[in-house]
């Protein structure tokens, strides 16, 4: 009697899957424990290893269909064997429909392996019995022994009922890795115990001999846990460089008359930062473009009526983005004041979390950082960023003359589901007119 | 010398004829103080040491009547936590009695015990000589006899004030109170919170004096409500049987036992005469168990001397071998069953103030003044001097030490044991030669290993007795001692009436008596019978009477299934048993073992039930000749292993060798197979240091899975092994249910090796 292959349900409230890859033909022998084909879940790419050994007899599910997790998609059995009348799983849209093999109860697939190099979170308990994976089991007397020998015990193969670790797993797993040969000092051995440092995973810096600046140093090199706001920063731009087509365009500007004119604005006591002017510009000019200040999901595209400034803040432990809302009907007098307040909350760590979102259009501004050129990640949602550099002085012609001017470069980053190369042409060179544009600042500070 | 062995002669005689019960005299006493006194049957001292008896328990009930509004003078406030279960109304019948007794005779009481424990103690602690008193008080400064008496009085009283209040320095170190009081100094065995309980244990201990040859008497008192108990018909019965008195004994000499009913006429808040039973005067149940109706009569106890006269004529013909006797003194109790009832739901105000009218220490004192013998000055002095003794023994006891509370398993067992036999009891003679026990190749079975036990340890020490159904002439259902009868003398080796609880019971008494009874059960199943006797008295009286008396008593029970008993006689009930505080626990498993755990047991001074396999009775093993001792909670490593543990006991032990074997023989694995031997105590640690090697255990048993002690080792390994495990520790036993007749459904009740097997291999 063949064996069904079964879509696993890899996760809890997974209900499709489709298969990426075979990595069986039909006729190839197979053992346990063989990677059968890799599925692409919502989170990532697992592998599904067979429990039974003999022949990949049919394959029922072409990589790329979309079927209800449980489904058959595929028979091992004897070469030869005659399948049971079983026809392939329906494709799962637009509903999944019924379990296509609800009898069939041999599970496929063992424990989930994630293709990168990250460990796997720990499996959490799955709803459907034929992909449960393996819970983790060490006897008591296993465990107190790898706890005495200072390794982690998570790698084990058990051989104990139900795959336990039984004390034997351990001893053969430490023979095999040639833990009796190392020899230990007693100081790093507790040290290890201590701050739970798996001996195996130091690396001896003479070799066999493990001592207290080895342990320290894996200790150095363990893995922390990112911040929270680490996390956040990270998952909200993957996101956008996953789902949001990038491309760039830069554009040099000449900022030495604005420079010279917010030095005299200084002088009479008005302090405009280099930011406000640049906020100012963005802000006029995302009125003339409003394509540049729209939102899509990918199906339709929004215009925001409102521009909502996002001014990225660089904080010590990571980064901000304070929004100025309303930025459209601010003078320059009133952006200056509203990001300056914001920069302080943020500084302080006292935005509120509506002080953080919404924004509609985001600039980045690493002038103060010394750099020639840089590339931004759009913010979430929003179809542009400007990325601003660092004014620097550099030779230019100017009037068949090469002088020295303040120039600095702005690369804008957009979303080329809304925004194409010309209009993002038009648009950076609309802000750059802007700030070379000495009559228009006057105006706007007179 | 007596014949041992009696072959039944009996002819069929169905002549008609009448059996005449007799006549049982009610209230014949005619005399008073006066004619007493001229009679010389009592002097002027003694009437007022009767008096005295009396008001020393009122103002004892008094008091705790008051204690708990708080109103007694001496300790205002004072918060007494315990039974309320006060005797007043009933002086007569305690002091009339006990005022008979002499220091050696024996009493036991009731859960309404104070009357006679004071009393008990009061009579003794006057007829003692200057060098008992100085030991009784050595705190007193005085050496005059008189005063000495005085300061043992007070001590008395403090001592059992000091029980009532749990302190360190009452008579049972706090361990008893009020309803479990006993002073072993004087002869007191114990009050009893069972109806009935302690009736079995007064006739033991009248055939302990019996035995012993000693001029003293049992008084047993109990109340008419434990006279509708089973245990107190037993107990009549048992006291009654004619082998003590006929052709079989070896003495012809009845029990020195006098049962005192304390008939109040309420159990609890019921009337027992007209209405829950059928006869209007308890002496009347004494004409079901001997054709002289245990010399019952009817005594009027608001007359306490009524009571002292019966009493004496009662010891009278005790002393002549003519006991039992059976004594119902009709009194009243003026309180409730305790404080918290109210009495007028059940009776009227009027039926209470007519025993209030014939109130026993009135009508004393009123025959005290008209004979003279104080005059009311006296008289107020002899109660003014009881009301203080009482207050000063009360202060002194509420501000007395409490037991610590570590202390609180404190004399749950003894570790004495029987090291030396006294000379008076070393030397034993034979009525005929000792049974022959025959070793073949060094071998002998489980039975005759028993057997040898048996005559090695009566041949040991005199005081070994044994008795229970059909083991003299039939030798037992299982014939293990058979022979002993012949050899050891019906004085020795009798039968009995099926009286479990009895059985179970007189050895407590024998016990504290100071001989060492081994008693048998038949099936295990019977001990269900008498599991009050075992579990509430001989597992607890060392304990509850804080280490005043011991119970050096063998229960043995033949147990176990296999045999198509079916469910009344198959079970194997030893979990329950170790379940029972104060009592130890045998299982061997081996003749080499049942022979030298049997002799340690006989020897030890705890109770122990000692549990044969009637499976093991016929297997055969090699037993050493001679004197020698296994000792009690010794776990035996029969088998040394390394990669499981075998932990069982009794026929289990025998199952788990032969899984061994398998187990070796097919995969190679070694299994360590440890005989607890013991159960209760155990030895965890044994145990323990078998599976901290091995890391793998099963635990074996034919008890039945649900309660079984293989769970309480289970969850012992678990808790103090854990980190040594490897796998889950496994049960076997029998299933959860009750022993079947048939062959199929016995085999699949019963645990197989099989399942020892199967076990092993889930965990391995």
């Amino acid at each position: 009697m063949p064996n069904p292959i079964i879509m696993p349900k890899f996760g809890q409230m997974t209900e499709e899957s489709s298969i990426v890859e075979w990595k069986k033909k039909e006729g190839d022998k197979v053992a346990k424990g063989d990677v059968l084909f890799t599925v692409e879940t919502d989170k990532s790419v697992m592998e599904a290893e067979s429990f039974f050994e003999g022949t990949l007899l049919k394959i029922l599910v072409q990589p790329g269909v979309n079927v209800p997790v449980s489904s058959t998609v595929g028979w091992v059995g004897t070469a030869g064997e005659a399948l049971p009348a079983v026809e392939a799983p329906k494709p799962a849209a637009p509903k999944p429909s019924a379990v296509a093999q609800p009898a069939a109860p041999a599970p496929v697939v063992a424990t989930p392996t994630v293709t990168t190099n990250v460990p796997a979170p720990r499996p959490v308990a799955v709803a459907a019995p034929v992909c449960a994976p393996k819970l983790f089991r060490i006897s008591p007397r296993a465990a107190a022994f790898a706890k005495h020998a200072v390794v982690d015990p998570m790698p084990i193969r058990g051989t104990g009922p139900e795959g336990r670790i039984v004390e034997k797993d351990v001893k053969d797993y430490l023979a095999a890795k040639g833990y009796d040969k190392l020899r230990i000092s007693p100081a790093a051995k507790n040290l290890a115990a201590k701050e739970n440092v798996c001996l195996l995973s130091v690396q001896p810096s003479e070799a066999g001999r493990i001592s207290v600046a080895d342990v320290e140093r894996a200790l150095a090199e363990r893995p922390k846990p990112m911040s929270k706001m680490r996390q956040v920063i990270g998952q909200r731009l993957t996101q956008s460089i996953v789902t949001q087509p990038h491309f760039f365009v830069t554009v040099s500007v000449d900022m030495t008359d604005l420079i010279a004119l917010r030095a005299k604005l200084k002088e009479q006591g008005a302090p405009y930062t280099v930011t406000d002017f640049i906020s100012q510009a963005v802000v006029l000019t995302l009125q003339e473009f409003p394509e540049v200040n729209s939102t899509t999901d990918g199906k339709s595209i929004r215009w925001n009526s409102r521009v909502h400034l996002g001014v990225a803040v660089s904080l010590e432990q990571g980064l901000v983005v304070p929004v100025i809302r309303g930025a459209d009907e601010l003078t320059l007098a009133e952006i200056n004041a509203a990001s300056k307040a914001l920069a302080e909350k943020a500084r302080a760590g006292k935005l509120a979390p509506n002080e953080m979102s919404g924004s509609t259009f985001t600039i980045s501004n690493m002038g103060m950082l010394n750099v020639e050129n840089f590339t931004a990640i759009i913010n979430t949602g929003e179809a542009a960023i400007l990325a601003v550099s660092s004014t620097l002085p550099q030779p230019v012609v100017r009037d068949g003359k090469v002088v020295v001017r303040q120039i600095m470069k702005m690369t804008l980053s957009s979303d080329h589901r809304i925004v194409d190369g010309a209009m993002a042409a038009k648009f950076i060179n609309a802000i750059k007119a802007k700030l070379e544009d000495s009559e228009l600042w006057k105006r706007l500070t007179s | 010398m007596a014949k041992t062995a009696h072959l039944s002669d009996m002819r069929p005689q169905f002549e008609p004829f009448v059996i005449d019960c007799g006549k049982i005299p009610a209230f014949q006493y005619k005399g008073n103080l006066k004619k007493e006194l001229a009679a010389k049957t009592i002097t002027k001292l003694e009437a007022v040491n009767l008096l005295e008896d009396m008001l020393v328990i009122r103002e004892f009930e008094e008091m705790i009547v008051k204690l708990r509004s708080g109103a007694y003078e001496p300790l205002p406030g004072y918060n007494y936590r315990g039974p309320t279960h006060v005797s007043i109304g009933q002086e007569g019948c305690a002091a009339g009695a006990c005022c008979q007794l002499t220091l050696d005779d024996k009493i036991t009481s009731t859960h309404r015990g104070h009357g006679e424990s004071l009393a008990k103690g009061t009579v003794a602690i006057r007829a003692m000589s200057v060098e008992q008193l100085k030991a009784r008080v050595p705190w007193s400064k005085s050496s005059q006899r008189e005063d000495l008496i005085e300061d043992a009085l007070e001590e008395h009283l403090y001592k059992t004030i000091g029980e009532l209040f749990g302190k360190d320095d009452g008579y049972c170190k706090g361990r008893g109170g009020s309803m479990h009081i006993a002073d072993f100094t004087v002869g007191h065995l114990g009050a009893n919170a069972i109806v009935g309980g302690g009736t079995p244990i007064a006739t033991g201990a009248a055939m302990g004096l019996r035995y012993l040859r000693k001029d003293a008497v049992v008084a047993c008192f109990a109340g008419d409500g434990a006279f509708n108990n089973g245990v107190a018909m037993e107990a009549m019965n048992w006291a009654s049987q004619q082998q003590f008195t006929n052709h079989y004994a070896e003495r012809k000499h009845g029990l020195p036992l006098i049962f005192v009913v304390i008939n109040n006429h309420y159990g609890m808040t019921h009337r027992t005469d007209d209405e829950v039973t059928g006869i209007e005067r308890v002496a009347r149940r004494a004409a079901g168990f001997s054709d002289g109706n245990m010399h019952a009569e009817v005594v009027n106890g608001m007359d306490a001397l009524a009571t002292r006269e019966a009493m004496r004529r009662a010891i009278e013909l005790c002393k002549k071998g003519q006991g039992p006797v059976f004594l119902d003194v009709d009194c009243y109790r003026y309180f409730g069953h305790s404080l918290s009832d109210p009495r007028m739901e059940y009776r009227t105000k009027e039926e209470e103030a007519s025993w209030k009218a014939v109130d026993p220490i009135e009508n004393l004192k009123a025959q005290i003044l008209a004979a003279k013998v104080l005059d009311k000055d006296g008289l107020a002095a002899l109660e003014k001097r009881c009301r203080d003794r009482n207050g000063r023994a009360a202060k002194r006891a509420s501000e007395a030490a409490d037991p610590p509370a570590t202390d609180v398993l404190k004399y749950m067992y003894t570790d004495t044991k029987c090291e030396v036999v006294p000379a008076e009891y070393s030397k034993v003679t034979t009525h005929a030669a000792l049974p022959e026990i025959k070793r073949v190749n060094g071998e002998l079975s489980y039975k005759d290993a028993l057997k040898e036990a048996f005559v090695e340890e009566m041949m040991r020490d005199k005081r070994v007795i044994f008795y229970g159904e059909d083991v003299a002439d039939y030798g037992g259902a299982f014939k293990v001692t058979k022979g002993l009868l012949e050899a050891f003398g019906r004085d020795r080796v009798f039968n009995t009436p099926i009286s479990e609880a009895c059985i179970c019971g007189t050895a407590i008494g024998l016990a504290m008596i100071g001989l060492r009874p081994v008693i048998e059960l038949m099936y295990f199943d019977f001990a269900l019978m008498s599991s009050d006797q075992i579990s509430n008295q001989a597992a607890k009286w060392h304990y509850m009477s804080g280490a005043q008396t011991e119970v050096p008593a063998v229960y043995r029970v033949s147990a176990g299934a296999g045999k198509g008993y079916g469910g009344q006689h198959s079970q194997m009930l030893e979990s329950m048993f170790c379940h029972i505080p104060g009592l130890y626990v045998i299982v061997p498993s081996t003749p080499a073992d049942a022979k030298g755990l049997l002799k340690s047991a006989i020897r030890d001074n705890n109770p122990i039930m000692f549990v044969e396999s009637q499976g093991l009775y016929g297997n055969k093993g090699p037993v050493p000749e001679g004197d020698y001792l296994v000792p009690i909670g010794v776990a035996n490593v029969v088998r040394e292993g390394s990669d499981i543990t075998f932990v069982a006991w009794g026929p289990a032990v025998h199952d788990c060798i032969k899984a061994a074997d398998k187990l070796k023989a097919d995969k190679g694995v070694s299994a360590e197979v440890i005989d607890l031997r013991s159960l209760v105590p155990l030895d965890m640690e044994t145990v323990l240091r078998s599976v901290q090697k091995t890391g793998r255990c099963v635990v074996a048993s034919h008890t039945i899975h649900i309660g079984s002690y293989t769970a309480e080792i289970a969850s012992t390994i678990q808790d103090e092994a854990f980190d040594y495990l490897d796998a889950p520790v496994k049960r076997v036993g029998a299933k959860n249910g009750i022993a079947p007749q048939s062959h199929i459904l016995e085999a699949a009740f019963l645990p197989s090796v099989n399942d020892i097997i199967n076990a092993a291999n889930s965990i391995l």
